[in-house]
């Protein structure tokens, strides 16, 4: 029972309290890029999600296998793989997803929240724990950028859930995709800004603030952007071994 | 023996798990290429038959000296009635690769964008309707406005004239590479 | 001129931070002193460089020919990474005043999606090998330009009475949204010089 339990809270840490974009601030790069839709940020997650499972399942099952040496290189390889098979499936199943993302699929592989993953928790667990882990990651990465994806779209395009018909065909559903909140030739015209870099940037950053402000109440702190801590790398950086930070170390060369 | 098993025993171990990555690569191409190759065949078809709604059946597939790809569009007799040609040009964001379609008096029927990358809300609007309806009639030497079109002439996308004009510039290419010329 | 624009256009209109959001975790990590951003933009713009000049040949002339190319990720990800504990270890041992200055940002830039996207980026451009140079070291330029001017706009943050619920992150944010409304700006600017 009292597995089942924590099995539960490994699951549920990564939806909120440990929500990789919003407190941990881990892969930037695509909750910035690919939220222009519901529809991207929703492809988007799953496919992280999925190779973040994965992963962590090969990584936790080999972890007394692979030496310590080299170990970036050989989960750089296993994530790689899971990635480059992720983005066929994609290619072959949802091409218009494949289209959308673009090189973001790819990117994946250094996405930080899957090699964090792996240094942080599957080489110290058993394989459940990093699968409940990693899904529990996957699903708090995908609602995140879902949350960016529909406040971007909404307001950018005035679109919700606009190319869903790429998704759902693969559940053999068809006719749905998405609903016009704002029409070609309506008096208002949505806010072209929101889609594009700068609007991603903003709502990232009112997102953030919401996020701290929760977290505030519950009287936790506030997400801040690890630098070193939160880097996946963490372990392998010769500073931080010796106690130092990579900002304060050049400060220390200079002087 | 210790040296061995300090500097063999991690490169034998990263090497096995390339090796089976590789393998697990391997397989997933050999199962999903085909899957990928019959998905962009399948949708070309589908394009074909949007951007020249009157052909019944289309001919073989060639590739003329400049890179253009055509296709003969056919009717029910299997009589040449015009060609639907894929060009590609550079977009904002890349290379936009564009279907059109030219009946023998060198008139665009329908145009498709098959593949790009441009900014979401920006350039990636020229995948509407609305836009790709204006190239349906248009003749060779058409200039991209930002004002009301008049005749052919090409409204230019909000914020995007990079993107209008190098669809304008790949029908334009369609156009030349269909225009009457007698291929194969 | 077509390496001109090429560099230009990495460097200012598809800036890889503000346009193309590569790079974005040492953009908001790093980005905190003068000296710590200009560093590290160093070590990217060399490791761009790099890594191009040698994943490039071997894509083209290795995967490609042998229809391998679903194992390009995989084999760049791993170029680029021995590459950056290769280029350590030299520094470390032959050059240390170097390694002082750029050696300690080395271990960071292999999980930088900036540098597995601009070899892949190339890749998909179909450039030539001195586009992808040229475009991978206009993209490094970019990513400084863009850390400078970053690290720049949150020195002055520092001194500012930001509200309470902004502090912190989000306020950064916001100022980078702002940072990158300025670079848009520079849309077809190249095109406008050049073309």
């Amino acid at each position: 029972m009292a597995e089942k339990k924590s099995l539960r809270k490994e699951f549920t840490k990564g939806l909120i309290s440990e929500n990789p974009t919003m407190r941990l601030v881990l892969g930037t790069c695509p909750t910035l890029a690919v939220t222009t839709s519901i529809v991207n940020a929703l492809g988007m997650g799953i496919s992280a999600m999925i190779v973040l499972v994965c992963s962590n399942i090969a990584i936790s099952a080999l972890r007394k296998i692979i030496p310590d040496k080299v170990r970036i290189p050989a989960y750089i390889v296993i994530i790689a793989s899971f990635v480059t098979i992720v983005q066929m499936i994609v290619k072959a199943f949802i091409p218009a997803l494949d289209k959308s993302l673009g090189v973001f699929l790819p990117l994946i592989v250094v996405n930080c929240i899957i090699l964090g993953r792996a240094e942080a928790f599957a080489n110290k667990n058993g394989v459940i724990a990093s699968a409940v882990d990693g899904l529990g990651m996957g699903v708090g990465f995908t609602i995140a950028l879902c949350c960016m994806g529909a406040i971007r779209e909404i307001i950018g395009a005035g679109t919700i859930f606009a190319g869903a018909e790429s998704l759902l065909s693969i559940a053999g559903i068809t006719g749905f995709d998405g609903i016009t909140l704002i029409g070609e030739n309506s008096a208002i015209n949505p806010m072209t800004i929101f889609i594009l870099a700068p609007g991603g940037f903003f709502t990232f950053g009112i997102l953030m603030a919401c996020a701290n402000k929760l977290a505030e109440s519950k009287g936790k702190p506030k997400a801040e952007l690890g630098g070193c801590s939160a880097c996946p790398m963490a372990k392998n950086c010769a500073l931080l071994n010796k106690g130092e930070n990579c900002e304060e170390k050049k400060e220390e060369a200079k002087s | 023996m210790k040296k061995f098993k300090e500097y063999a025993a991690p490169t034998v171990v990263l090497l096995i798990i390339c090796i089976v990555a590789a393998f697990l690569l391997a397989v997933t191409n050999n199962v999903t290429a085909p899957k990928i190759a019959q998905v962009n065949a399948e949708n070309e078809a589908k394009s074909r038959q949007v951007v020249f709604a009157d052909a019944v059946g289309f001919g073989e597939e060639t590739t003329n000296a400049d890179g253009v790809r055509l296709v003969p569009a056919l009717d029910a007799n299997g009589t040449t009635i015009g060609y639907v040609a894929i060009t590609v040009e550079k977009g904002y964001g890349g290379d936009i690769s564009v279907m059109t379609g030219v009946d023998l008096d060198g008139k665009v029927t329908g145009v498709s964008i098959l593949s790009m990358s441009e900014t979401a809300g920006l350039g990636a609007n020229a995948t509407k309707e609305s836009f790709l309806q204006q190239f349906i009639g248009k003749i060779s030497g058409m200039t991209v406005t930002k004002n009301a079109p008049a005749e052919n002439e090409i409204k230019a996308l909000t914020g995007a004239t990079i993107t209008t004009k190098a669809v304008t510039a790949a029908v334009e290419a369609a156009i030349e590479a269909s225009g009457g010329e007698n291929i194969g | 001129m077509t390496y001109l624009s090429i560099l230009l256009t990495a460097i200012l209109t598809a800036n890889f931070v503000l346009s193309k959001f590569l790079g974005i975790c040492p953009f908001l990590g790093v980005s905190k002193k003068l000296n710590t951003a200009v560093g590290m933009s160093a070590a990217v713009i060399f490791v761009m460089a790099l890594s191009t000049a040698v994943c490039y040949p071997i894509n083209n002339y290795i995967l490609l020919p042998n229809g391998l190319e679903y194992l390009q990720t995989i084999v760049c990800i791993l170029v680029i990474a021995a590459l950056v504990q290769l280029v350590e270890l030299i520094l470390k041992k032959f050059m240390p005043p170097l390694y002082n200055a750029l050696g300690i940002y080395l271990p960071l830039i292999t999980t930088n999606c900036a540098v597995l996207g601009v070899v892949l980026l190339n890749f998909t451009e179909g450039y030539t090998y001195l586009e992808s140079l040229v475009n991978s070291v206009g993209a490094g330029l970019g990513f400084m330009l863009a850390m400078v001017i970053f690290s720049g706009v949150r020195s002055r943050l520092e001194s500012c009475d930001v509200p309470k619920f902004l502090q912190g992150l989000p306020i950064v944010l916001i100022a980078a949204s702002i940072v990158s409304l300025s670079f848009m700006g520079f849309t077809g600017l190249v095109e406008g010089i050049l073309g």
